[in-house]
């Protein structure tokens, strides 16, 4: 048994809050002015801007996460070799980017933003994944710090009166599932519909802009829906009700990547092969529509606005050729790139330069209004038909989204439904 | 360092001691740069975290995998009363005597396990924690979180709303930490020593294993109740990603690293939870894991009864110096049998020591 003795307890106390005392009231607080004198928000000078990322740099998300960033340094890496970008106030600067890993951990996201702060970092962009980017929003409204262009499906950062300072990238689940309904309906021929979604924001989603989409239309009705938790094992039970509805296409928005290979074998087994929807996080060709024997079914859809560079169609277009050597040479990435979110990033970084291009005070005020005045800019490696445009309220900057079919290797884009 | 020792031995010094510090981090949040204090506030929240932690097991030698459960726990009950306009007080109390409650009937079918056994059935708390947070999602804004603000500055004050945080952090986290050290150095804290070195011991002196086990369990979940408050008083914002059973990892590693069986270990354990990540991000951002996994190595290596050891063994090293210049004088400090718990190193130097006297 031990028993401590007094004194080395209050020591040790003594000494650490005297060590974190003396070391630190050297600093004398300074205001909340960093800007140099010029009437400029924090983080940009007349030579340069500062950006930073927090996003997922280890961890299970680490993958998409480190494409937040590649991309990003990819595109401003090509840009300030060629001498930085020339602001709408006349003056060139370079882009910096700063890094932080948050490991998906809400509690880290908002250090690193307070880290931020203190770095003077101009704008929060790219960063990856809805919890992280849900801690620090209040902080950033509160501070008013840019927080735009970042990737997550949740409406809340496209809604400008609660999110004055912020703007989601990627297109909300809505626009997903709508894309898929508006091509049903206008494909004329009689559909009956099975849906089965994740009961959660993210299924939820999906079904309500698909439903929406199909509102008007008489020749598309929905004869089946039933949820999955995203904890199950296991939607066989699901399957063999949706199956006995006689629905000739299966709206699927699940999440989960093994869920949707085995619902893929699980359909054929029992006979029941319908048109599929998937969404565009679960529809890889590779890792999921090969083992789950996809080409089983008269179609696999999902949606995409971005360019595969992987895929055979796109290896010689100039933007994929200029995308894969600049995120080797800037990126820090040599590989081809196993998400789509280091395509996504690499337009965050074309839609910042559109946004700098039109800023004429060099203020994060004037750098909102131009973010928000962005219109049909057809930023590298977008699919033809799809555009940025920021300035539709309650919508990301990519809210176009094109459908498309599997052809038994990739995608190719579905002009309609069959 | 004996001379200082002997000063603070003097109780009034110390009582001066205290004052002083006291006094300094009352002062230090008006003249710190907002970072700082915003550091030191969620060093602060981890800190009651680990000290819950450190009493289960750091004192009574119980494994504990889920003390990140009751923390998420105390985060969503404080969400909730916020958000319904619960008063502030209760809302506080009612987040230390959920988890507590919620402790209290875990540990009560825990403690009659041994051993690991209790390490299996914590490590179901946060597993089970992550989807029950996600699916009852009235309660907890399902997997996209909850948000409440409660901590903005209020007009009167004329403070930034950093200083306030760090206010009430340091009033919640000082009270637990004076409550968890009279608890650990009175008649409980030894019923704890007894039953983590032999139960059949603590039993032949009157003391109920399992009734110290379950007082200890519980004691650490009302603090990680007060844990969660903080956290929501600090960050404004949690979701099911703040239960995941890697950052119960983390907070059992802050506690290691900062001293287990000490109190002065858990403030430090917090330090380290909420440090060491900025310092791997100022090193390299996409090599974290690997830095923190080196940082965690080194430290281990170099201090295995964590941080807090750190002036003992700076002690030892400056009591053995000025032996091994002069050998004859003071050989019974250097005699092995005052330190029992002798590392390689130590034998090295005697060693030495040897050749120089033969």
């Amino acid at each position: 048994m031990k028993i401590r003795n007094k004194p080395d307890g209050v020591l040790g106390i003594v000494a650490m809050a005297s060590i974190i005392a003396l070391s630190l009231s050297g600093c004398v607080r300074d205001g909340a002015g960093q800007g140099d004198g010029s009437g400029a928000s924090p983080g940009l000078t007349d030579t340069a801007i500062t950006l930073g990322v927090t996003t997922p740099l280890s961890g299970p998300t680490a993958g998409p996460g480190t494409c937040t960033v590649a991309g990003l340094a990819a595109y401003f890496g090509a840009v300030n070799a060629d001498g930085g970008v020339e602001f709408g106030d006349g003056k060139t600067r370079t882009v910096e980017i700063k890094t932080y890993d948050d490991v998906y951990d809400p509690q880290k996201a908002l250090s690193n933003f307070q880290q931020m702060v203190s770095d003077n970092v101009f704008a929060v962009t790219s960063g990856l994944g809805t919890p992280t980017n849900r801690a620090f929003r209040d902080a950033a409204i509160s501070q008013k710090v840019p927080q735009v262009l970042v990737m997550t499906g949740d409406p809340l950062f496209s809604n400008r009166e609660e999110s004055p300072w912020q703007l989601g990238f990627v297109p909300i689940y809505e626009n997903e599932g709508a894309a898929f309904g508006e091509l049903l309906a206008e494909s004329g021929a009689q559909h009956k519909v099975a849906i089965l979604y994740q009961n959660d924001d993210y299924g939820k989603g999906y079904v309500a802009g698909f439903k929406e989409a199909i509102g008007g239309a008489a020749n598309v009705s929905v004869v089946g829906e039933l949820t999955y938790e995203a904890t199950d094992t296991s939607v066989d039970a699901q399957l063999t009700q949706l199956a006995a509805s006689g629905a000739d296409v299966f709206f699927n928005a699940m999440s989960i990547t093994p869920l949707v290979i085995s619902s893929l074998q699980k359909a054929q087994q029992i006979g029941w092969k319908p048109s599929w929807f998937l969404p565009s996080n679960t529809s890889s060709p590779t890792a999921i529509l090969q083992p789950g024997g996809a080409a089983a079914y008269p179609g696999i859809y999902t949606v995409s606005f971005s360019k595969a560079p992987q895929s055979p169609a796109f290896a010689k277009d100039a933007d994929v050729v200029k995308f894969l050597a600049d995120l080797k040479q800037y990126g820090n990435y040599p590989d081809m790139p196993a998400f789509p979110h280091c395509m996504w990033s690499y337009m965050v970084g074309a839609t910042l330069e559109e946004a700098f291009k039109k800023m004429t005070e060099p203020t994060r005020d004037s750098f909102m209004t131009a973010l928000r005045d962005i219109k049909g800019l057809q930023a590298p490696l977008m699919l033809e038909g799809t555009a940025v445009d920021t300035t539709t309220d309650g919508q990301p900057a990519v809210s176009s989204v094109l459908v498309q079919k599997y052809d038994g290797r990739g995608y190719t884009t579905a002009e309609k439904f069959g | 360092m004996p001379a200082f020792s002997t000063v603070l031995e003097n109780k009034s010094t110390r009582v001066i001691l205290v004052a002083v510090v006291a006094v300094a981090l009352i002062v230090a949040p008006l003249i710190l740069p907002a970072f700082v204090n915003q550091t030191l506030v969620r060093v602060g929240v981890y800190a009651v975290a680990v000290l819950g932690l450190n009493i289960v097991m750091g004192y009574t030698g119980q494994v504990n995998l889920g003390q990140i459960f009751f923390v998420g726990l105390g985060a969503y009950v404080t969400a909730y009363g916020v958000n319904h306009d619960w008063n502030i007080i209760v809302v506080f109390l009612a987040a230390c005597a959920i988890p507590g409650i919620v402790g209290l009937l875990v540990a009560l079918a825990a403690a009659r396990l041994g051993g690991l056994a209790i390490a299996m059935v914590t490590i179901a708390l946060p597993i089970v924690g992550v989807p029950l947070a996600k699916r009852l999602d009235e309660f907890t804004g399902g997997s996209q979180g909850t948000s409440a603000r409660f901590t903005d500055a209020p007009e009167w004050s004329g403070l930034y709303t950093d200083q306030w945080q760090f206010y009430i952090v340091l009033l919640v986290t000082a009270t637990a930490f004076l409550l968890g050290r009279n608890l650990v150095r009175g008649k409980y804290g030894r019923a704890f020593g007894v039953v983590r070195e032999n139960e059949a011991v603590a039993a032949s002196m009157g003391i109920s294993p399992y009734r110290t086990k379950v007082l200890a369990f519980t004691v650490a979940s009302i603090l990680g109740g007060a844990s969660g408050f903080l956290y929501l008083a600090a960050v404004q914002y949690t979701s099911p990603e703040t239960l995941s059973f890697g950052h119960s990892i983390a907070l059992v590693i802050a506690m290691v690293v900062g001293g287990a069986g000490s109190i002065a270990g858990a403030l430090i354990g917090g330090a380290y939870y909420v440090f060491v990540p900025q310092l791997t991000n100022a090193i390299d951002p996409s090599l974290t894991t690997i830095s923190q996994g080196l940082i965690l190595l080194a430290v281990l290596f170099l201090l295995p009864q964590g941080f807090v050891s750190l002036p003992r063994v700076i002690r030892r090293l400056a009591r053995r110096r000025p032996a091994r210049s002069t050998p004859p004088g003071n050989p019974p400090q250097n005699s092995p049998v005052h330190h029992p718990a002798t590392e390689p190193a130590r034998e090295g130097l005697e060693k030495t020591e040897r050749q120089d006297r033969s």
